[in-house]
C-alpha cells in the first residue's frame, strides 16, 4: 500500500492539527482515511502502512484498530446496513426493520449476501432516537425507516452495483 | 411559549453559515470579551450565571473551569465533547448541525477564559457529516479573523480542531476522550490526577460538554445575572432536552427549567402527548444510565409535590423515588412496552461498551445482559432477579469510572418499580412471549408518604 503525493498532503494535514511530536493522535483520523480508500476495511497491511505514515509501531496501530467499532477488519458488502438496536429505536419498530431485511435478503446481523452486495450489522445507539428506527449507512443516517424505505435502499445498493 | 437562548436562531434560513450568522448579531460575545474583559471575568461571569454541566453530571461549569491549574509555560487546553453517545440524547447534534457557529462563537469566549491557543472539538465518528459542517464553520470563522493569530489585536491566539471518534460510547467520559484524543484506546484513566491538572499530553485540560460551552454565549451577552433569573433554584438557564420514544412529536426542545414533567410530555409546544392516544407507562428522562421512573412517580414526587424539569426536582426522593437531569435524554414509554426487555437492550448496550478494564463491569455487564434476555423470553427464575440485584450492587461504586454505575443504575431502577413485571414474566412464560405486562398500577395515584 502507498499513497499517492494528493493523499498524503491530506495526511500530513491532518498531523498539522497536533503540536509537534503528537503526530499519533492522528491515528484515529487516519484510519477512517484509509478505510475509505481501501474498499472500506483495514486490511493488515493498511494497519502497517498507518504506523508507517505516523511514525509509531505496528502494535499501537493494532490496539486502536480493534477497540473502536467503526473500523473494519474484514472485508465486507459494497453496502452494508447498520441497524440501530437499542431501547429508544426498539420502542419505535427497530426488531421489525432487522426482520424484514432477513425477509428480503436473508442475511441476520453480522452476515453479507453471497454476492457480496449487501451486509447486515446491528449498531447501539448512534444518536438519532427522536428519528426512529433508523439506520446507518456509510457516513450518512436514514431516518424513520419504514418497509418502503428499505426496499428502496436495496434498490439502490444494487444499482450502485451495476 | 418558552425563552430560547441557544436555539432561537436555529431555524433562520442560512444561520450555518457565517454571513447569516453574523448579520443575526453573531460574535457580538467574542468581540465583548476580547476588546473589554479579563479571563477572570469572563470565569466570574459564567460563575454567577450558575450554569451547570450540561454533558450529564451538572457539575457547576464557573468552578470547573477556576480549578483549572496554571503552571508557567505549560500549555492549557479545552477539549469539547461532542461524543454524544448515550441513548437517548441526541442535542448537541441539533445543535452543531443547525447552528454550528454558536459551538464556535463559545469557544472562542471559553479559550480566552482558560487560556486554550489550541482547543478541540471530539466529535463520534458516526456524526461525519456533522463534522464536515464544523469542520466548515471553523475554516469560515478563521477566513472572517475570530480565529487565528492575535485576534481582533487582543494578543490572544486561538485555533479550532475537530476530532473524530471511531465507535466508542466510552469515549464521552472525559479521561477516556482524552487518551482516545492522544491516539489510543478510549481506556478511562484513574482519578487523580484530574485532566484540570494533567489532561491532554500531561497538560491542564477543561473538557465540557457541547451545550454547556454554547450557553457561554448568552451568558457574556445578557450577564451571567440575566441567566441566573431564568429556572428554579440551582437550576438556572435553559436546558436542551432530546425527547424520544413513543410520543406524537420526538425531537430537540430548549426549555426554562421552569415547566413541570407533565407539561413537557402533554404540551403541544413540546412532546405533543403519548402517540397513538395511548397512556404513559414509564419514562427515563436523563438518558439510558439514570433510573426510570413509573408514570405515576414521574409525574409526582413522593411528597404529592408536581415533578417540575430541573436537576433537584428530577432527583427528588434519590434513588428510592426519583430520577436524574443527566444528558437530557428523554425516553417515553407507552402502556404497550416492555420495561424487561427495554431494560435488556440497555444492558446489551453498556455491555458492549464497557471498555473491559475493571473486572466488575466487564464481567457484570455480561451477566446482567444474559440474564435480562433469559427472563425477557420466559425462562427465567424468582431466583434471577435476586441475582440481577445482587451483580447490579456489586458494580456500582467499584469501578475506576462512571459507566460501571450508569450500567447498575438502570437495572436497580427497573427492578425496584417494575417487580411485577419480571415476576409475571417468570411465572407467565408463555404469555410474555406474545403479549406485554400493560401499564398494570404503574399510572395509579400513590399514596403520599407523610413528610
Ligand atoms: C460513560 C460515560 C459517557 C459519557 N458521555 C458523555 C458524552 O457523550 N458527552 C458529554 O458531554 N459528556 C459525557 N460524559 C460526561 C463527561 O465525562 C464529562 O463529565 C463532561 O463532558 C463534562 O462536561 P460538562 O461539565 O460540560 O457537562 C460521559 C461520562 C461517562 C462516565
Ligand atoms: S467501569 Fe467499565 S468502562 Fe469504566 S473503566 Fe471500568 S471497565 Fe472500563
Ligand atoms: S437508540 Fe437508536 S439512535 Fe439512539
Amino acid at each position: 500500500m502507498k499513497f499517492s503525493e494528493d493523499k498524503l498532503k491530506v495526511v500530513g494535514e491532518m498531523i498539522s492539527h497536533y503540536p509537534e511530536g503528537k503526530q499519533k493522535s492522528a491515528l484515529i483520523p487516519l484510519l477512517h482515511f484509509i478505510q475509505k480508500h481501501n474498499d472500506n476495511w483495514l486490511s493488515p497491511e493498511a494497519l502497517d502502512y498507518a504506523a508507517e505514515l505516523l511514525n509509531i509501531t505496528p502494535i499501537e496501530v493494532y490496539e486502536v484498530a480493534t477497540f473502536y467499532s467503526m473500523y473494519n477488519l474484514k472485508p465486507v458488502g459494497k453496502t452494508v446496513f447498520e441497524v440501530c438496536q437499542t431501547g429508544p429505536c426498539m420502542l419505535r419498530g427497530s426488531d421489525d426493520i432487522i426482520a424484514y431485511i432477513y425477509e428480503k435478503l436473508g442475511i441476520k446481523p453480522g452476515e453479507t449476501t453471497t454476492d457480496g452486495l449487501f451486509t447486515l450489522k446491528v449498531a447501539e445507539c448512534l444518536g438519532a432516537c427522536g428519528y426512529a428506527p433508523m439506520m446507518q449507512l456509510g457516513p450518512d443516517y436514514r431516518e424513520h425507516l419504514t418497509k418502503e424505505k428499505i426496499d428502496a435502499l436495496i434498490a439502490e445498493g444494487r444499482a450502485k452495483a451495476n | 411559549m418558552g425563552r430560547k437562548l441557544l436555539l432561537d436562531k436555529a431555524h433562520i434560513e442560512g444561520i450555518r453559515h457565517y454571513d447569516v450568522y453574523r448579520r443575526e448579531g453573531g460574535y457580538r460575545s467574542v468581540e465583548k470579551v476580547l476588546k473589554g474583559m479579563t479571563p477572570e471575568a469572563v470565569v466570574e461571569e459564567v460563575k454567577k450565571s450558575g450554569l451547570r454541566g450540561r454533558g450529564g453530571a451538572g457539575f457547576p461549569t464557573g468552578m470547573k473551569w477556576s480549578f483549572l491549574a496554571k503552571p508557567e509555560g505549560m500549555p492549557r487546553y479545552l477539549v469539547v465533547n461532542a461524543d454524544e453517545s448515550e441513548p437517548g440524547t441526541f442535542k448537541d447534534r441539533f445543535l452543531m448541525e443547525f447552528i454550528p457557529h454558536l459551538l464556535i462563537e463559545g469557544m472562542i469566549c471559553a479559550s480566552f477564559a482558560l487560556g486554550s491557543n489550541r482547543s478541540y472539538i471530539y466529535i463520534r465518528g458516526e456524526y461525519w457529516w456533522v463534522k464536515e459542517i464544523l469542520e466548515q464553520a471553523v475554516q469560515e470563522a478563521r477566513n472572517a479573523g475570530w480565529l487565528g493569530k492575535n485576534i481582533l489585536g487582543s494578543g490572544f491566539d486561538c485555533d479550532i480542531f475537530v476530532q473524530p471518534g471511531a465507535g466508542a460510547y466510552i469515549c464521552g467520559e472525559e479521561t477516556a476522550l482524552i487518551e482516545s484524543l492522544e491516539g489510543k484506546r478510549g481506556n478511562p484513566r484513574i482519578k487523580p490526577p484530574f485532566p484540570a491538572v494533567k489532561g491532554l499530553w500531561g497538560c491542564p485540560t477543561v473538557v465540557n460538554n457541547v451545550e454547556t460551552i454554547a450557553a457561554v454565549v448568552p451568558i457574556i451577552n445578557d450577564g451571567g445575572e440575566e441567566y441566573a433569573k431564568i429556572g428554579i433554584g440551582k437550576s438556572t438557564g435553559t436546558k436542551l432536552i432530546s425527547a424520544c420514544g413513543n410520543i406524537n412529536k420526538p425531537g430537540v426542545y430548549e426549555i426554562e427549567m421552569n415547566i413541570s414533567v407533565e407539561e413537557f410530555i402533554y404540551s403541544d409546544e413540546y412532546c405533543g402527548g403519548i402517540a397513538n392516544g395511548k397512556r404513559l407507562k414509564a419514562c427515563i428522562p436523563g438518558g439510558s444510565s439514570v433510573p426510570i421512573l413509573p408514570a405515576n412517580l414521574l409525574l409526582k414526587t413522593a411528597k404529592g409535590e408536581t415533578r417540575m424539569m430541573t436537576y433537584e426536582s428530577l432527583s427528588d426522593g434519590g434513588f428510592a423515588t426519583g430520577t436524574m437531569m443527566g444528558s437530557g435524554g428523554f425516553i417515553v414509554m407507552d402502556e404497550d412496552q416492555c420495561v424487561v426487555k427495554h431494560t435488556y437492550t440497555l444492558a446489551r448496550f453498556y455491555r458492549h461498551e464497557s471498555c473491559g478494564q475493571c473486572s466488575p463491569c466487564r464481567e457484570g455487564t455480561g451477566w446482567m445482559e444474559k440474564i435480562l434476555l433469559k427472563i425477557e423470553q420466559g425462562k427465567g427464575t424468582m431466583s434471577d432477579i435476586d441475582l440481577l440485584w445482587d451483580i447490579q450492587r456489586k458494580i456500582e461504586g467499584n469501578t475506576i469510572c462512571p459507566l460501571g454505575d450508569a450500567a447498575a443504575w438502570p437495572v436497580a431502577a427497573a427492578i425496584r418499580h417494575f417487580r411485577d413485571e419480571f415476576e409475571w414474566h417468570i411465572t407467565n412464560p408463555s404469555d410474555a412471549l406474545v403479549r406485554n405486562y400493560g401499564l398494570a398500577n404503574y399510572a395509579k395515584p400513590l399514596e403520599v408518604m407523610p413528610a
